[in-house]
């Protein structure tokens, strides 16, 4: 099923519509926002230099550093009172990233999620269980009030709490979840584990994944445990943007169809910003059109991926990105949550105990995602007894708890043990492989 | 009272060898020695001849260490005589977070060190128990 129209136009349709918005919305931005005005002064752009899609490269970009120079709403574009709901994602550092909606923005949001879940094989018959975090998170009120929107029924469940998702799957007859990818798998072995077996035992046959990348492995080891009739998606988004519902795979699964009368895609060199013909791989910038509360013009997303513009078997003519294929940027997926090295780095540094120096591995345990942090311990008085040092563990964990809102492990080592740095530092070991 | 030092350890093959052969370079005297194992790192408590001079050794060449003081208590090389002092401190309700012996004594009587959180208390009780204590200056 395809839910709207505009997902099926002739490519000069939908760039008619894309152009329109495009005008509207870089006239808006002038207008409306300061450090949008000012960048484009700086960069020498009048709204009426924007005549033709092509025109959008003379635009500058949008970086999330941004948010945080402007936090936490110098990037609106309306007053607080005409806004009808916030959300939040990890920023870069300490404070969090801010967005917001207006109820036109709400509505428009969620109309797009309700086409993604549709292209992933929603109905409305659907029982939608989301497994995703709830909380300031989009991920799940957007998959939330899109699925609504298609008029299937909804279990906020929320994550974690594997014996409870269970039972709601045998007793309400879940037909759909929503999850991470991981999270799926680590809940399709568990009920494996329990001696059913998802394929008889449960009516579960679509899943709707985001949050972090899938990978072809991924999809594969989904099917040996929920069975070889589960339909598999995965779907592209983020808070910036609006939430999900930027793109999403078909049952085709040949790519994510991006909704592009509401987003231009670009993909860029990530070193000189330069723009890349289609089919090549580079980073994702999107453009967000007709948003009133949180307007966004070229944004640079961070994640590498390549797009296609040719139609798709499923009818649908909107262009599509590739799975991503890694980061422009130092960002990690952690359990569906984005983590910035910047982010742990501040934790740490306000701890006098230990040092300045750090290293993250990540590694993938039962399907869930685990990170190690070791410090150098450089604080004597410690040592009196383990007790303290356990104690300046917990320490650690909570104050990274507090600011990632994940648990991370942590590992005290000895002082000048971790290795030292000229220029770039490499902090970061990520021992996924593929995802399992 | 005897200084002891703490040395901050990864638990990993070679660490302890580390420590001691930089001791030995420091013409350091070991005569008591403990570890207590933890997955990922340990505490290295030591009794040496030249406290102050072992940790200005061991810190500048990057280790974490600290010098505390603990009781150490003369025993008669006798059986039960480590039981017997144990209750002592027991029924004076005192708490032991940890206890070695030393290594080499020559032809003297054997000593423990303990670490306690009332040390007054600690002393009070063993010189009422008439136990012997060492101090530093003893050893």
């Amino acid at each position: 099923m395809i839910w709207a129209k505009e997902e099926t136009l002739p490519r000069v349709e939908i760039e008619a519509i894309q152009l329109e918005r495009l005008k509207e919305t870089v006239h808006y931005i002038y207008e409306r926002v300061e450090p949008y005005r000012r960048k484009m002064d700086e960069a020498g752009v009048k709204p009426e230099d924007i005549e033709s899609l092509d025109d959008l490269k003379k635009m500058p970009f949008t970086y999330k550093s941004d948010f945080r120079d402007h936090y936490p709403m110098g990037l609106f574009a309306v007053d607080k009172k005409e806004l009808v709901r916030f959300h939040a994602s990890s920023g870069t550092t300490g404070k969090p990233t801010v967005v917001g909606y207006t109820q036109n923005d709400l509505d428009m949001w969620l109309n797009n999620v309700a086409r993604i879940a549709c292209m992933g094989g929603a109905t409305p018959e659907d029982v939608a269980q989301i497994a995703f975090g709830y909380g300031t998170f989009t991920g799940a009120l957007g998959l939330h009030g899109g699925l609504e929107k298609l008029g299937a029924s909804v279990i906020p469940m929320s994550s974690g709490n594997t014996k409870k998702q269970i039972m709601f799957m045998q007793d309400i007859g879940t037909t759909l979840l929503v999850a991470t990818p991981s999270y799926a798998l680590h809940l399709g072995e568990e009920i494996r584990a329990r001696g059913l077996d998802p394929e008889k035992d449960l009516n579960v046959h679509i899943g709707l994944f985001g949050g972090e990348g899938m990978t072809e492995p991924m999809r594969d080891e989904m099917h040996k445990v929920w069975g070889e009739g589960f339909l598999c998606t995965q779907n592209y988004g983020m808070s910036e943007l609006c939430g999900p519902g930027v793109a999403g795979e078909c049952e085709k699964l040949c790519g994510m169809h991006i909704n592009e009368d509401w987003f231009i895609a670009e993909v860029i060199n990530p070193e000189t910003g330069e723009r890349l013909p289609a089919g090549e791989r580079g980073e994702l910038v999107i453009t967000c059109l007709g948003k009133e509360a949180l307007p966004l013009v070229r944004y640079r997303t961070g994640d590498l991926t390549r797009l296609f513009y040719e139609p798709c078997e499923c009818g649908r003519t909107t262009a599509r990105m590739e799975n991503l294929s890694g980061r422009a940027d130092d960002m990690l997926v952690i359990r569906g949550v984005n983590v910035f090295p910047t982010q742990i780095e501040e934790v740490l540094l306000q701890i006098p105990e230990i040092g300045p120096h750090y290293e993250i591995v990540v590694e993938r345990k039962n399907r869930l995602d685990v990170m190690t942090i070791s410090v150098e311990l450089v604080d004597d008085r410690l040592l009196d007894s383990y007790g303290k040092l356990s104690e300046l563990e917990q320490r650690i964990a909570k104050g990274l708890k507090a600011q990632l809102g994940l648990a991370t492990r942590i590992k005290l080592v000895a002082p000048h043990s971790l290795q030292r740095f000229e220029g770039k530092a490499k902090r970061v070991t990520d021992l996924r492989k593929d995802g399992l | 009272m005897i200084r002891q030092l703490s040395v901050f350890v990864e638990n990993r093959p070679g660490s302890l060898m580390e420590i001691t052969s930089l001791l030995s370079e420091a013409h350091v005297n070991i005569r008591a020695v403990a570890t207590f194992d933890t997955p990922e790192f340990g505490i290295l408590r030591l009794v040496v001849d030249k406290p102050a001079e072992a940790k200005g050794y061991l810190t500048e060449r990057g280790y974490v260490v600290s010098i505390h003081e603990v009781m150490g208590v003369e025993l008669e090389d006798k059986k039960g005589n480590l039981n017997q002092m144990l209750a002592i401190l027991a029924e004076g309700e005192l708490n032991i977070n940890y206890i070695y012996s030393f290594v080499i004594r020559e032809e003297k009587a054997p000593v423990m060190v303990f670490n306690t959180d009332d040390y007054k208390k600690a002393a009070q009780i063993l010189k009422g128990a008439d136990v012997k204590i060492v101090e530093e200056s003893d050893l």
